[in-house]
């Protein structure tokens, strides 16, 4: 069923990881499954929802639809990882919880890291700037609102340093 | 607005919620995080046809497949009750003699890895004898049209009081039929007009993020089930019916669930996944995918016929109504959403007179079952829609025109029904002012429009149970079946207790839900959780604040009505009295724990047409602006404001999220093209090409307001507040379509095309 196994070795989390793959494995399998990072969720599987989002080398990408191999080499960040070396949580995540910017939560560590992501290239973007960016993801619980105001405010957080 | 009741420490104030930091951090667990060593992956086979009779199934090249542990089909089922439903068992576990929409479960299989489980099912050889089909509900009620079930399947009607009834099988492929009747139909005669409409509604489907999903194991002899679950007892019931299996040997457990919409009501992944973990004797997986999360579970399309009458001078007089429900392939909720469609169909107004039938007619397509607002979203549409029509006609404003005809505060909503808890006319007046309605410029293509969206909340004749237990170091234990499904009520439920034991909101802790420990709960469902099991919390906590305070007052040697329970430590005049010694000294070292049971359910009354009053009545204010262009039938959504009543709100946030939730919710019939069928065909079943509201769907205009009326029957006034701001938007939308290009939409999705078709028929 599957090909020969390709080594990848890439930092997750800060921590180095290494594995041998299969071809077809995605990057959301290794985190879940081989790593028991299971805050980062698995919808649609066809990279439509971003409910799986994580940072590749800072960028979101869909997890279900990134193979493991591609992260060859590279930095991969989960919601897990998003704490600063002193527990402290970041400020997108103190943001959604004081907002209440979730309801179920399923889509929530996927917004988390996509948020953190525009932070990370703009620090302080405009509401129509974050709505746009964060219409990329699928929350259907909250009418986004909530989301986009938790962004606002994380933008006025100041980032903990030295993780 | 939340100028009411008396100074509350934790109750109605914007505490974080309980569950915040695990939800943000990875570290909620949900059903799909569960996993054992050894546990295996089911996969079922499903059918490639519409409708065909199942001549033969052969899976004996699957058993000893690499990886292969457990296989079922229809010759597996030997001593179970194979169908399950609600009030109708049609819905086998998998195929017996027929398949009945694309997606029908035929086998399934439990493999080591999800891959061999799905090289396994491509092994099994299935022969079909195909049947035609129906897709829609018209072709399964036509004279020819092939029955999906030739025999009538085991089930029941319900009881009802006055004026309703309900039957089955009355007509080719229909199901069940509720019907409400009150009043002399002889009030239509007396009419100055009478208005008569048909209007379509759209099918979505719930999309929760987090699919159908059960994990299942024997243990010792008990069946053991982790599933995403909103009605965990039913469910337990319903398992023990189909397995033959003792209730209390069936042990359901519920983690956060990622949503449900109502889609997570009874059976669903749970059946399978326990008969493979028999089979095997490991622990097994069944998680869907979103694909077939579509061929599971829908909404309900419909066609409503409804036909009013009215005097020259506005005043309401009669209706009469027919639904039809697309029910899809079985029965499942159908009867129950039956009952909620036509109940709801008059809306909140005064009537003489009033006569709905409404029919679930089987399709062969995905079943349709519980989807949030539950029929009413049908209703509201229609009945919304055609009050708009009504006062065009009449030369009158409608947001005047509902003035003049909705029930007042208090007024029972039809004979032997319980009174409206909420002041329409103010709630009214919140969203019609916050949008400009009075003061709004017409022309131009813009438009605005209102509406009320209506249901009854807390269910029907629904129980719940409670227990409060409270250690010797005055840590509380909440026990009660509501569900953490998004709408906060861990944090809800928290906050009550708090406020009642006049204690610290960390410190009480909402234990997961374990059928084995939990007291029960009828389901998370119909907005009950505030109105319904928050009585028995409340009344659970008061019971053990009552146990404290007699031992503290037997142990103090003074009244009881000397002393007050504050954070643990009783104050009697300007002395505290810590409670942990006190505990200690009377009960030993070791402790105690004081403890308070629950209950609510509302009385059985065969004068309530729906056999018991209706505990709340729910409602969402909606109003719109739009820009409709009349070239390309495009309309841009420029204002949606929606309101519901909280009574009194428990976390006025957490009530906020709910209100503009549902009202998102509530775009996707409008704007999008929902469920598409090609005949029986589901044409964008996947996450990709189904469309839901994304971030750059909502308007800036977007808003919710919260209102705090204080009439709930709810903790501390409390109402339901997680359905219905979902009901008017629908409606508030086309009514400002018409507002703002004189044409009238009666069929959803409002789509481009159906706004130019509506144009082209204007003009001639
Ligand atoms: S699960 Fe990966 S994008 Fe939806
Ligand atoms: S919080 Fe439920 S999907 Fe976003």
């Amino acid at each position: 069923m599957s090909g020969e196994m390709a080594f990848v070795s890439c930092t997750v989390n800060s921590v180095t990881q290494e594995f041998h793959v299969r071809p077809e494995e995605m990057l959301i399998d290794v985190l879940r499954d081989r790593l028991a990072l299971t805050g980062t969720k698995l919808s649609c599987d066809l990279g439509a929802c971003g409910a799986c989002t994580v940072l590749l080398d800072g960028k979101p990408v869909s997890s279900c639809a990134t193979f493991a191999w591609q992260t060859d080499g590279m930095n991969v960040r989960t919601v897990e990882g998003l704490a600063a070396a002193n527990g402290a949580l970041d400020p997108v995540q103190q943001a959604f919880i004081e907002n209440s910017a979730f309801q179920c939560g399923y889509c929530t560590p996927g917004m988390i890291m996509l948020a953190r992501a525009l932070l990370d290239r703009d620090p302080s973007p405009d509401r129509e700037t974050i709505r746009v960016w964060m219409g990329a993801n699928i929350c259907r619980c909250t009418g986004y609102e909530m989301i986009i105001e938790a962004v606002e405010k994380a933008a006025l957080i100041p980032l903990e340093t030295g993780k | 607005m939340n100028e009411m009741s008396a100074n509350l420490d934790v109750v109605g104030h914007d505490t974080v919620r309980k569950d915040a930091v695990p939800k943000t951090t990875g570290a909620a667990t949900y059903t799909v995080d569960v996993s054992f060593p050894g546990m295996l992956h089911a996969k079922v086979l499903r059918s490639p046809h519409a409708h065909a009779r199942v001549t033969s199934i052969d899976a004996s090249k699957v058993r000893g497949m690499p990886g292969v542990h457990a296989v079922v089909t229809r010759d597996d089922l030997d001593g179970l009750n194979p169908t399950y439903g609600y009030f109708i068992k049609d819905q086998p576990i998998v195929a017996m003699d027929k398949v009945r929409y694309i997606g029908d479960t035929v086998a399934a299989v439990a493999a080591e890895t999800e891959l061999q489980a799905v090289a396994a099912l491509e092994q099994i050889t299935v022969g079909y004898k195909i049947l035609p089909t129906v897709a829609t509900v018209e072709e399964a009620m036509a004279e020819t049209a092939p029955e999906l079930f030739e025999e009538e399947p085991m089930g029941v009607v319900p009881a009802y009081g006055q004026g309703a009834s309900g039957a089955r099988r009355l007509g080719r492929n229909n199901c069940y039929r509720f019907s409400y009747e009150t009043g002399d139909e002889a009030a239509f005669d007396r009419c100055d007009h009478i208005f008569e409409d048909r209007f379509v509604f759209s099918r979505d489907q719930h999309f929760h993020l987090e699919p159908f999903v059960t994990v299942a194991r024997m243990d010792g002899d008990v069946i053991e089930i982790w599933s995403s679950t909103q009605n965990p007892f039913p469910l337990r019931k319903e398992l023990a019916r189909v397995f033959q299996y003792p209730e209390n040997r069936i042990r359901v457990r519920v983690p956060y669930l990622g949503a449900g919409y109502g889609a997570k009501n009874n059976c669903k992944t749970e059946p399978i996944a326990i008969l493979l973990a028999r089979l095997s004797g490991k622990p097994v997986r069944f998680c869907m995918t979103t694909e077939e999360n579509f061929l599971t579970q829908s909404q309900h399309a419909a066609i409503l016929d409804v036909k009013t009458g009215v005097m020259a001078d506005g005043t309401f007089v009669a209706r009469s109504g027919h639904i039809l429900l697309d029910s899809g392939a079985y029965s499942d909720a159908s009867p129950l959403v039956a009952e909620k469609a036509g109940y709801r169909l008059p809306g909140p107004y005064n009537w003489q007179h009033l006569n709905i039938d409404c029919d679930c007619i089987l399709t062969n397509t995905t079943p349709a079952g519980p989807y949030r607002g539950f029929g009413g979203t049908q209703a509201s549409w229609a009945s919304e829609s055609q009050v708009d029509i009504i006062a065009r006609a009449l030369g009158r404003d409608p947001l005047d025109l509902r003035m003049q005809n909705v029930k007042n505060l208090g007024e029972a909503y039809v004979p032997g029904e319980s009174g409206i808890d909420s002041d329409l006319r103010a709630g009214l007046k919140v969203v019609a002012d916050r949008v400009g309605y009075e003061a709004r410029s017409r022309g131009d293509g813009r438009g605005m429009g209102v509406s009320i969206g209506f249901k009854d909340a807390g269910g029907v004749n629904k129980p719940s149970q409670a227990r409060i237990r409270i250690t010797t170091t005055g840590g509380v234990y909440l026990e009660c079946g509501a569900i953490e499904i998004g709408q906060g009520i861990h944090t809800a439920m928290s906050q009550i207790v708090a406020e009642l034991l006049n204690t610290q909101l960390d410190r009480v802790v909402y234990p997961e839900l374990n059928t084995d420990y939990t007291p029960f709960e009828q389901g998370t469902n119909a907005s009950s959780a505030i109105i319904g099991t928050a009585q028995a919390v409340q009344q659970a906590a008061l019971v053990a604040k009552q146990k404290v305070l007699e031992f503290a007052a037997r142990e103090l040697d003074c009244g009881i009505d000397e002393i007050e329970l504050d954070d643990w430590s009783i104050r009697k005049g300007n002395d505290a009295h810590p409670l942990a010694p006190m505990i200690m000294g009377y009960y030993g070292g070791t402790g105690y724990e004081f403890t308070g049971a629950g209950f609510f359910k509302p009385e059985l009354d065969h004068a309530a047409p729906l056999e018991s009053q209706c505990v709340s009545w729910e409602f969402g204010w909606g109003a719109a602006e739009v820009e409709v262009d009349r070239e390309t039938g495009l309309i841009r959504l420029l204002q949606l404001v929606v309101s519901g009543d909280a009574g009194r709100a428990i976390n006025p946030l957490v009530c906020r999220g709910q209100d503009e939730g549902s009202a998102v919710m509530g775009l996707t019939g409008v704007l999008f093209p929902c469920m598409v069928y090609d005949g029986a065909i589901l044409m964008n079943g996947n996450g990709l090409d189904y469309r839901v509201p994304l971030a750059t769907d909502i308007p800036d205009g977007f808003v919710s307001i919260l209102q705090e009326q204080g009439h709930g029957p709810g903790p501390f006034g409390s109402k339901s507040i997680g359905e219905g701001c979902m009901l008017p938007v629908a409606s508030a939308i086309a009514n400002a379509v018409e507002d703002a290009i004189g044409v009238r939409i009666r069929e959803l999705p409002l789509t481009p095309e159906r706004v130019l078709a509506a144009i082209d028929e204007a003009c001639g």
